[in-house]
């Protein structure tokens, strides 16, 4: 019955990987039409925001730049979620990374390219150990991580406020002295190399998801831990993994920001939003670190671009914020309509064959219209 | 006595598959009709289309001669139709009142009136001999007082017609008198009770009448005073029982698997396990039989290595005691297991066939290289459409997810999976339930033949008759502990089913 | 002890001011939980709720007037997550999230319409604080405890009217069945979809209500990020307090309690390094997860979607 025919399946996968397309459409129409009720012109409004942000080759650097946290902030909620650990810490294992990188190279005086490194180094630890802890927390107690991490991310955010106001403050203004010079990030055509990192990095974690035994596993105890515990997968452990990688995916991010962009200090707003951003873009990509970076890299286009809406036609900057939150609702509800039949095919399979074991059966008439 | 219901000439459509076609029914006042059928003959469906949760596709049903739509469960109750279902719909945090009491709309008041609901059900539980403590949490309850709150529910709303779907699946054998103690009080008040259950023994000793399903199809009605237990089981299965095709061995002395003393949670009768003590030997099929809820699960869990026991010892193929209580442990000692669930524990259903089918061999040179850290997607293609081919399973593409596919073939890609690797030892857990006669024969063959190979077989079954077709030696599995040990070949089926029944 | 004395006003103050907004969001995802509906999206609901109150209180010079129109926006947010969630059946901690990240930017968006032609409208007023007679009178604890805005009297007086009809009423036994076991209810003629819909206007209206709080009695202003995460601690609280209104209750008031010490602290010693005062809700709340917050427990099929049955 539920067989699905081979058309069927390829056009499944066409409807995914369109879903988010349309979705970003369709949030940039209704952003059109908020910006036409507020009397402004849509058409100059974009036109302003492309140019402000791929505008000329040293803008595309910028939006880049502004990308990278992006991108690793994505590629971190991206990788828990594919073990199935809804890891919504990504800005405060970000932050802790920008402090750890932040104490080695001024705590120290580490200079030069031996400080980036040790700076970069110590921003992967720090975020993995600031993963581990809602890990531990998880796997011995049970605790939702969605809770702890946010918590830990408030945490963080006032640990980097004792950073930047006492500890390594600029002579008692609430921000750290700027890293050492020899010690940021080497500049390429514009931008840090940071940012050809980030995606390396993304590469990276694809390959390792989708082409090794590790990531295979990963996703199997994403997907079903059950199953994945009877075929002999030591479960905890992964996802115990999954926390530090992706805590540590963020907290080189941290690092990378911390050393690659002006100002090159801490202070107030230091990865603020992030860590949420980083999760609508995992949302929006399904999960694919590739995808991830695309989408990214959008987000990198909205804000710059953003602001320059705002300077030309008068906008608020927010209006960017919703686009984002209306593309993340669409795709996620876009996807939805796209799986709902599958999944009810799915549940009216079982019914009648299983006999009385499934009295919860099949299709949603509402649904079925939207879909 | 008139007639209660009918149903005439209902079909259920499940897309192009009929669960129930032209199905004609008809109850009496105050008789036990049982509804006669093998595992999917549509018994179950025909009674959701009575009871408002399908929707039929065709056909009409009548109550006291009185055409009825019956498009909701709120339609059956004011028809007088109640259902104590199988897997009880009970709300295991409230109590038995709140939950005989729950969604009931008798009193036209936003506030509940539990001391004027209890005297009513009190006076129920009198008059049919249930006895239920209202106050109790229903989750501590013992399973014969649940299934009382679910009579009571049904009786509270004023059911004329009560459907008891296996109601004695779960039961022992003192429950199952008291329930048929209840039954007869409750057509003795004039209550018709449609019976379903494929029990022969329990069949002949309750009902007035029979009516027998099969493939969806009704195949006839007959009073149980003019018939046979053989005559009915002929009409169930459609064609002569014949015993075993297959052939038993005799078991070799080779211990594969020896369990001594194993207990696990032994306080729990339903699912702990006291005092087990078996052995397996090389090549040969042993069964498990016994009612669902008796320790299979825990007995299944302890040899794939999914929890340790808290005392007693597992001691594996090559003589040493299996000490790491992981499946992994398992695993590498050579056991393949086909788990009890299939798409909770056998099967991650958004991966692909292809990987389902690798799932525990993404490690191995086979298929990937530098100990994982390449997989070989070429040789996993390969591999997957060739145990497509093997098993015949039945998909557009091995790149499909394994969710999409029916019943019958995700066991298919189990058994090859857990097959190809020849294991020394296979654990089956109801390899075949829910699934059709095409499917389960081929589960059958396949299980037979690795018995052939050498391979020693633990099967865990609900399906006594699976045990003994398959078995070279049975043991009865009840509320945890081993009752007793039998033959394959020629088994005293007499003495087993009442090893089942704890005697 | 001597800190403890002299800063016990101020603590018992920031306490009921802290515990609130917590307790009406926590009421709300009650009423989610109990419909077997996780709303992650507490957060994004209370920060629309904060910022309508205060545009409409401002705009309308009536506060209550705000804290109305703060209940029907968090209604209207949350009606988005449940279409979602209830129709379609997307994954509830997915849609939730969503909601976080779409509602706040609603909220700054018209902050910045509101606001930014205008600054006079930066600060709006706070609402009254009702002195109870008599017992506001009683020194050191009269003050804060019965000296508190309508509101908070309200949101109190929530707990035991919540706690009667989950117990009492036809009603709320439903909701707990649709929470525990969907398919029950629906063979007793419970209409799942339809409560679960109830349960998410329940839910809009109590965490905007909460959010309401923050912009009209905690403080006069909104700003963006204003909810610091007290939508996820109100999660916390439902956990901890073990899907019962009195326990939430108590547990909103432990929280807002470490809320007032890291207040009182801050006053006291303001000269040590305040930001690790700042800290203690939150460490607060692990730990009492930690030690309080165990696997089990709470609605069984909490999460899951729920499938109708084909008619």
């Amino acid at each position: 019955m539920a067989k699905s025919s081979s058309s069927d399946n390829s056009r499944e996968k066409l409807l995914t990987t369109l879903t988010p397309v349309v979705s970003v459409l369709l949030a940039l129409i209704v952003g059109a039409i908020i910006i036409a009720c507020l009397g402004k012109s849509p058409v100059q409004g974009y036109a302003a925001m492309l140019q402000g942000s791929l505008g000329s080759l040293s803008k595309v650097a910028k939006t880049l730049e502004r990308s990278c946290p992006l991108i690793f902030t994505g590629l971190c909620a991206v990788f828990a979620y594919k073990c199935g650990v809804f890891n919504l810490g990504g800005e405060g294992q970000f932050i802790m990374g920008g402090c750890a990188a932040a104490t080695v190279v001024l705590g120290l005086g580490l200079d030069g390219p031996v400080g980036m490194l040790c700076g970069l180094t110590a921003g992967i630890v720090v975020g993995g150990l600031w993963g581990l802890l809602p890990g531990i927390m998880k796997i011995t107690r049970g605790l939702n991580e969605m809770i702890t991490t946010i918590m830990l991310n408030y945490v963080a955010m006032y640990f980097m406020e004792y950073v930047f106001k006492n500890l390594l403050s600029d002579n008692g203004l609430p921000k750290t002295l700027a890293m050492p010079n020899a010690a940021r990030l080497p500049g390429i055509g514009g931008m840090h190399v940071g940012v050809i990192l980030a995606v390396l990095l993304g590469l990276f974690l694809w390959y390792l998801i989708f082409r090794t035994s590790f990531g295979f596993k990963i996703r199997a105890v994403g997907m079903n831990p059950i199953a994945s515990r009877v075929s002999g997968f030591p479960v905890n452990r992964l996802v115990l993994l999954a926390f530090v990688i992706s805590g540590a995916i963020a907290g080189m991010g941290g690092a990378v920001e911390l050393l690659g962009k002006t100002p090159y200090r801490l202070a107030a707003g230091f990865g603020a939003g992030f860590g949420f951003d980083g999760v609508a873009i995992a949302l929006i990509s399904q999960l694919n670190p590739i995808a991830a970076m695309l989408v990214a890299i959008l987000f990198g286009i909205l804000n710059t671009g953003g602001t320059m809406m705002q300077s030309v036609i008068g906008v608020p900057t927010a209006i960017v914020d919703i686009i984002r939150g209306l593309i993340i609702i669409f795709a996620v509800a876009g996807m939805a309509i796209v799986k709902l039949p599958k999944i009810i095919a799915f549940f009216s399979s079982r019914g009648p064959k299983q006999g009385a074991n499934e009295p919860e059966v099949a299709t949603d008439k509402k649904a079925e219209v939207t879909a | 006595m008139g007639e209660l219901l009918r149903m005439e000439g209902v079909d259920k459509r499940f897309g192009s598959f009929y669960a129930n076609r032209n199905v004609t029914l008809s109850i009496q006042e105050g008789e036990v009709h049982t509804l006669l059928g093998e595992n999917g003959a549509g018994k179950s469906t025909l009674m959701n289309c009575l009871i408002g949760l399908y929707t039929p596709s065709a056909g009409k049903i009548y109550m006291r001669g009185e055409e009825v739509h019956i498009d909701s469960p709120r339609d059956a109750v004011a028809h007088g139709i109640g259902m104590v279902h199988q897997h009880f719909m009970l709300v295991e945090d409230m109590s038995g009142l709140e939950n005989i009491i729950l969604g009931d709309k008798r009193h036209n008041t936003p506030l509940l009136q539990k001391a004027d609901d209890r005297k009513t059900i009190e006076g129920l539980m009198q008059r049919y001999g249930l006895e239920v403590d209202l106050d109790q949490r229903v989750g501590d309850m013992s399973i014969g007082m649940q299934q009382r709150v679910e009579i009571l529910k049904v009786l509270f709303r004023g059911a004329d017609l009560l459907i008891l779907d296996e109601p004695t699946a779960v039961l022992t054998d003192l429950e199952v008198q008291g329930l048929f103690d209840i039954m007869n009080s409750l057509t003795d008040e004039g209550k018709s009770i449609i019976f379903i259950s494929h029990k022969m023994r329990e069949v002949m000793h309750i009902s007035d009448r029979v009516t027998v399903l099969r493939r969806g199809e009704c195949i006839d009605t007959v009073e149980v005073s003019k018939t046979t237990e053989q005559e009915l089981a002929d009409l169930m299965i459609g064609q002569k029982f014949t015993e075993s095709t297959y052939q038993k061995v005799d078991a070799t002395d080779q211990p594969m698997l020896t369990l001594t003393n194993v207990s696990y949670h032994p306080e729990v009768k339903h699912g702990g396990l006291k005092d087990v003590t078996l052995t397996l030997h090389k090549g040969e099929i042993l069964g498990v039989a016994g009612i669902d809820g008796n320790g299979q699960g825990a007995l299944a869990e302890v040899v794939t290595g999914l929890i340790a026991p808290e005392s007693g010892e597992v001691v594996g193929p090559d003589g040493s005691s299996i000490a790491l209580f992981s499946p992994q442990a398992f695993i590498d000692a050579g056991f393949g297991n086909i788990p009890e669930d299939r798409n909770k524990m056998g099967l991650v259903g958004d991966m692909t066939i292809a990987e389902n089918l690798v799932l525990k061999q993404t490690n191995t040179e086979r298929f990937s290289a530098g100990h994982g850290a390449w997989l070989k997607m070429d040789a996993i293609q390969e591999f997957a459409e060739q145990l497509r081919e093997e098993n015949d399973i039945r998909c557009t593409s091995v790149s499909q997810t394994a969710r999409s596919l029916s019943g019958g073939n995700q066991q298919k890609v189990i058994l090859a999976r857990e097959l190809d690797s020849h294991p020394k030892l296979l654990v089956a857990v109801y390899p075949t339930r829910g699934l059709d006669i095409g499917a389960t024969g081929f589960v059958h063959d396949q299980i037979v033949a690795q018995r052939d190979a050498g391979c020693s077989v633990l099967l865990i079954s609900a399906d006594f008759d699976e045990v003994l077709k398959l078995s070279d030696r049975i043991v009865v599995l009840f509320e945890g502990q081993i009752m007793g040990t039998y033959p394959g070949a020629n088994p005293p089926i007499k003495e087993i089913s009442l090893a089942m029944a704890g005697k | 002890m001597d800190f403890f004395m002299t800063s016990l006003p101020t603590i018992l103050n920031a306490t009921t001011l802290s515990a609130v907004p917590i307790l009406l969001a926590a009421l709300g995802e009650l009423f989610s939980e109990r419909a077997g509906l996780v709303n992650i999206g507490l957060e994004g609901i209370m920060a629309v709720g904060a910022f309508v109150a205060f545009a409409v209180g401002k705009m309308t010079g009536n506060l209550w007037l705000g804290v109305c129109a703060a209940i029907v926006a968090g209604i209207a947010i949350n009606m988005i997550y449940a279409f979602c969630t209830v129709t379609l059946c997307v994954d509830q901690v997915v849609v939730g999230m969503a909601i976080n990240i779409l509602a706040p930017a609603l909220a700054l968006f018209g902050y910045n319409m509101f606001v930014g032609s205008n600054s006079a409208n930066a600060t709006g007023v706070i609402m009254e604080r009702i002195q109870i007679p008599g017992l506001s009178a009683i020194p050191y604890i009269g003050g804060p405890v019965f000296g508190q805005q309508l509101l908070a009297y309200l949101a109190f007086i929530l707990v035991p009217l919540v706690t009667y009809f989950f117990k009492s009423f036809r009603g709320g036994l439903s909701f707990r069945s649709v929470g525990e076991n969907p398919q029950a209810a629906e063979t007793l003629g419970i209409n799942v979809i339809r409560i679960k819909f109830v349960a998410c206007v329940a839910c809009g209206a109590l965490a905007g209500m909460g959010g309401a709080f923050l912009s009209v009695c905690m403080t006069p202003i909104y700003i963006d990020g204003i909810v610091m995460g007290r939508g996820f601690i109100a999660l916390a609280t439902v956990i901890f307090g073990r899907w019962s209104a009195v326990g939430i209750m108590a547990a909103s008031l432990l929280f807002g309690f470490f809320d007032g010490l890291n207040v009182a602290l801050q006053a006291q010693f303001n000269a040590a390094p305040v930001m690790f005062f700042k800290m203690i809700p939150y460490i607060f709340t692990i730990i009492a997860l930690i030690f309080f917050g165990s696997r089990h427990a709470g609605p069984k099929a909490n999460g899951q979607p729920y499938y109708r049955e084909s008619r």
